[in-house]
């Protein structure tokens, strides 16, 4: 059998100062970042405004973008390029100048705004195809284009046309009607296409607007979710085995949360709603290896009476160091595949995880067992665990 | 084989079969998160204080109505804050009267009297009822619409029991701006004889009618896009109203411009017959929203029975549009949005494509990892994993619980943890082992001894992503969903499924030495 760890015995709890050195100092440094320093950078989803992605049809260097935004007023919205180089930009509506709206239409403004800076990007030629009552293609529905066969294809516009948009919508963009004939479009089609249509140059791929009410009500509520999931927590193990266990496991959480918050306020990443997500899967897996070890602990406190509790305490760490290891191992195989594979969207889920992966599996040798071993020491007086 | 062995074997395939028979075609059977096939997520609040206050108005008229019967006296009756009416200048000897009429008429108001004023104020049940009913109604009104523009499978609900949100989700929407617009319009048609105008401005209207506005009248704007704009001297009381439609059509007028039929229900109909029959020759403005969007003058007069047709400038989508509100009927109070989010189809396919490469990474990578770590023990882990991934679907399918992009994520993430259980009950089985017992012994101490690790940190797991659940929206739920199902499913695969193909496997053999793990 491969085996990744022989039996070991390894004296983890020597190093419970440094390890609290070490966590101490980044939560630490994270903290003072976050609350003195750049701070979080909080998304869309909680700080209110737009978010638009749009895809060019030809390549638009960022500089084009911003000089255009800028030539309207729009200079300061916030343009990240993503995926499709030179294609794909990510735009965020900066704050918005208070002479353009009243304070109770945010909401509105914002959606005002994202037209506006579509409209901007839409070039000229765009422009005057729509002058000259021509149909946009890279925008356009099933219905529109049923309609604009319908003449010369009467019987099959609608089947046509639902051929048409699929294949549009699996490429995102066409730069080139031609292209068409891969989705067995005959050229007479085409041709109709070609005369009554034309090829945008950007289509919008997603667009959030968030009012400020809604991303005052989702940061209270993300708060409240994490603290009740902790609580919740703490309930159960306490139940199962101890309130020195609970207690312990829920400030490993704490400093899970604190620690991955405190990383990625030194990353340029924004905080939005699947972050959260990704840092209470987090929780609910630094408690699971967190559980196995106490799990052990339980086992052995029968088992090895005579010990003193670090022995027993190092003896449950080692006996499920290859577990703890190896499900590590896993979950941080399928994040890299989610971080890798996954494209942009989910990103900075997957890049959260993978910090979490990381300090979740360092937390439950380095921070619970040592919490558990003081809590013990200044209030416990037996070692009796219930079972 | 033994009976008990035969009976669980019986029990897994059943509900193997039963989840594959659920998930399967895939493609049809799971229902996909607006986030990818498309569409528009809405959140939209409904201003409740607009139904607060049309009560208030209409409790207004019948105080003033009531005084003037009982021949009771006061300088004036308005509105004060949300919910509150002021009557001020009563006399003192008649206070005990307007007690009386307030005891009698008004029960749905507390009132104090402080010298010749008395303040009314809304029962705080009443207010919440209203509230409650407004925020019913527009639900209801929004199905409405909804429906007759026809969009496949949307959501409508409301946020909370008794909150004023309405979440809205249409899948696959073409136009949202449009679709938005429609769905925020109040859609309160009016028909009210037109006394003066149009002018350009109110002065000149006034001026025409001796400078002030009538006490049975009111002044209202055209709508510029509609008509050419202009102030309009219009009735107070509409002659009829949306409410008094019957049938409402797309039709064309007589210059084949597009317009909107309609008919009324035998009511209004007599009642709009009586007024064209007495004001042959005047103008009739036809309100939408309180602005005029076109002012007809009455030719002659309109049975009861004919019905007629609004005018007003409309595209063909904008009659279509002004169709589907006056079928659907009007809000009872305005809405604003909070939130919206539109995803466009191709970004929700790229979603899926991307989602799916990053799955089948995910997937091979354990399962190559975990077949070289523990060779044929690793392949019972590896059906454990894929049958769970089968139990996934089916419950997915089963409570049509929508697949989302950070669904996918809580699938790829439930395919790295739900091995920890069979890692759990290997690294056990091979310590047995290494202790020197028996094959048998050492799967039986196995399974039962990681069981409590496995039960507790799942549950833990579970118990964060229940609030997870509780605190998210759209997308988020749909994670926290697959993250809940995927475990559990992981505690039936990883531990009763594999430990019947133990039994079934290695178990059956009497005598074998070694044992692939």
């Amino acid at each position: 059998m491969i085996q990744i760890f022989k039996k070991t015995n390894i004296d983890f709890m020597k190093y419970k100062f440094i390890a609290f050195g070490v966590s101490g100092a980044i939560i630490v440094a994270g903290l003072a970042n976050i609350f003195f320093g750049k701070g979080l950078k909080p998304g869309v989803d909680f700080s209110g405004g737009t978010l638009i992605r749009v895809l060019f049809k030809s390549p638009l260097p960022v500089s084009d973008v911003r000089q255009a935004l800028t030539e309207q007023g729009l200079g300061n919205s916030i343009i990240q390029e993503v995926e499709k180089a030179q294609r794909e930009y990510i735009i965020r509506t900066a704050g918005l100048s208070a002479g353009d709206i009243q304070a109770d239409q945010d909401l509105e403004a914002h959606a005002i705004l994202a037209n506006r800076i579509i409209e901007t990007l839409k070039n000229a030629e765009d422009k005057a195809a729509v002058e000259r009552g021509l149909l946009d293609f890279n925008n356009a529905g099933v219905k529109e284009i049923a309609a604009v066969l319908q003449p010369a294809y009467p019987d099959e516009a609608a089947s046509l046309a639902e051929r048409i948009i699929n294949f549009r919508v699996e490429k995102g963009i066409i730069e080139d009607f031609g292209i068409l004939r891969e989705a067995g479009i005959s050229d007479e089609v085409i041709s109709v296409l070609k005369d009554r249509t034309f090829l945008g140059s950007l289509t919008v791929l997603s667009r959030d607007t968030v009012g400020p009410q809604v991303g005052k009500d989702l940061r209270r509520k993300a708060t409240q979710a994490t603290v009740w999931a902790l609580l919740g927590m703490l309930v159960y193990i306490a139940a199962r085995f101890k309130l020195a266990y609970g207690v312990a496991a829920i400030l490993t959480l704490t400093h899970d949360v604190l620690f991955t918050l405190s990383v990625f306020s030194f990353t340029n990443r924004e905080v939005n709603l699947p972050v959260i997500a990704a840092v209470l899967t987090i929780v609910g897996y630094s408690i699971n290896d967190t559980i196995v070890i106490f799990d052990r602990v339980r086992d052995n406190i029968k088992l090895m009476r005579k010990s003193p509790f670090e022995g027993i305490l190092n003896a449950s760490i080692n006996q499920t160091l290859s577990r703890t290891v190896i499900t590590s191992g896993t979950v941080f195989l399928t994040v890299i595949a989610l971080y890798l594979f996954g494209g942009q969207v989910i990103n900075d889920f997957a890049f959260t995880m993978l910090i979490g992966v990381i300090t979740g599996t360092y937390s439950t040798i380095y921070q619970s067992c040592p919490i558990v071993y003081f809590w013990q020491k200044i209030f416990g007086t037996g070692r009796r665990v219930r079972r | 084989m033994k009976k008990g062995l035969r009976w669980k074997l019986i029990l897994t395939l059943g509900i193997v079969g039963l989840a594959l028979f659920l998930a399967y075609p895939p493609g049809k059977k799971i229902n996909r998160g607006l986030d990818l096939r498309g569409g528009i997520h809405l959140v939209l609040q409904v201003i409740t204080d607009d139904a607060i206050n049309i009560d208030t108005d209409e409790e207004i008229n019948r105080l003033r109505d009531q005084f003037q019967k009982k021949n009771l006296t006061s300088t004036s009756i308005v509105k004060g804050r949300i919910g509150q009416i002021t009557i001020q200048g009563t006399t003192p000897d008649q206070e005990g009267a307007v007690r009386d009429l307030l005891d009698e008429n008004f029960r749905n108001w507390d009132y104090v009297f402080v010298g010749a004023t008395a303040t009314l104020t809304m029962k705080s049940e009443v207010q919440m009822y209203l509230r409650d009913q407004a925020v019913n109604q527009a639900l209801e009104t929004i199905r409405n619409r909804v429906d007759q523009i026809g969009v496949a499978e949307p959501t409508i609900q409301r946020q909370g029991l008794a909150g004023d949100r309405i979440i809205l989700e249409l899948p696959g929407v073409d136009n949202p701006e449009r679709v938005k617009n429609l769905i925020k319009t109040t859609a309160v048609l009016e028909w009210k004889l037109v006394k003066a105008g149009p002018a350009a401005d109110e002065q000149t209207l006034l001026a025409s009618v001796g400078g002030t506005v009538p006490e049975d009248a009111q002044v209202v704007k055209g709508d510029p896009k509609r008509t050419s704009g202009g102030f309009y001297l219009v009735e107070r009381v509409a002659t009829v109203t949306g409410k008094d439609l019957r049938v409402v059509r797309r039709a064309t007028d007589e210059w084949n411009s597009p317009a909107v039929s309609f008919s009324l229900n035998p009511e209004g109909g007599r009642r709009f017959e009586r007024v064209t029959g007495e004001n042959i020759g005047k103008q009739i403005a036809i309100l939408l929203d309180d602005k005029v969007i076109s002012s007809p003058t009455v030719e002659d007069v309109i049975p009861a029975t004919s019905g007629g047709i609004i005018r007003g400038r409309f595209t063909i989508d904008e009659a279509e549009d002004l169709v589907v509100l006056l079928r659907a009927g009007a809000l009872p109070a305005g809405i604003k949005y909070l939130e919206e989010r539109t995803v466009g189809p191709s970004l929700g396919a790229d979603s899926i494509r991307k989602g799916l490469s990053a799955g089948v990474a995910a997937v091979i990578l354990v399962m190559a990892f975990m077949v070289i770590y523990y060779r044929l023990a690793g392949v019972n882990a590896i059906t454990a994993l894929i049958l769970n991934m089968v139990l996934l679907f089916g419950a997915l399918a089963y409570f049509r619980a929508a697949l989302t992009l950070p669904g996918i994520a809580g699938i790829i993430l439930t395919i790295g943890m739900a091995v920890d259980a069979n890692v759990l009950i290997f690294e056990r089985i091979r310590e047995e082992l290494l202790a020197g017992k028996s094959i048998l012994n050492s799967i039986a101490t196995g399974f039962s001894r990681a069981f409590s690790a496995i039960f507790d940190s799942n549950l833990t797991t579970i118990i964060s992503a229940i609030f997870l659940f509780q605190f998210g929206t759209g997308p988020v739920k749909g994670y926290a969903v697959t993250l809940i199902i995927g475990i559990s499913a992981s505690m039936f695969t990883a531990v009763f499924v594999s430990r019947l193909i133990f039994d079934l496997t290695v178990a059956g053999k009497k005598r074998k030495e070694k044992m692939s793990i």
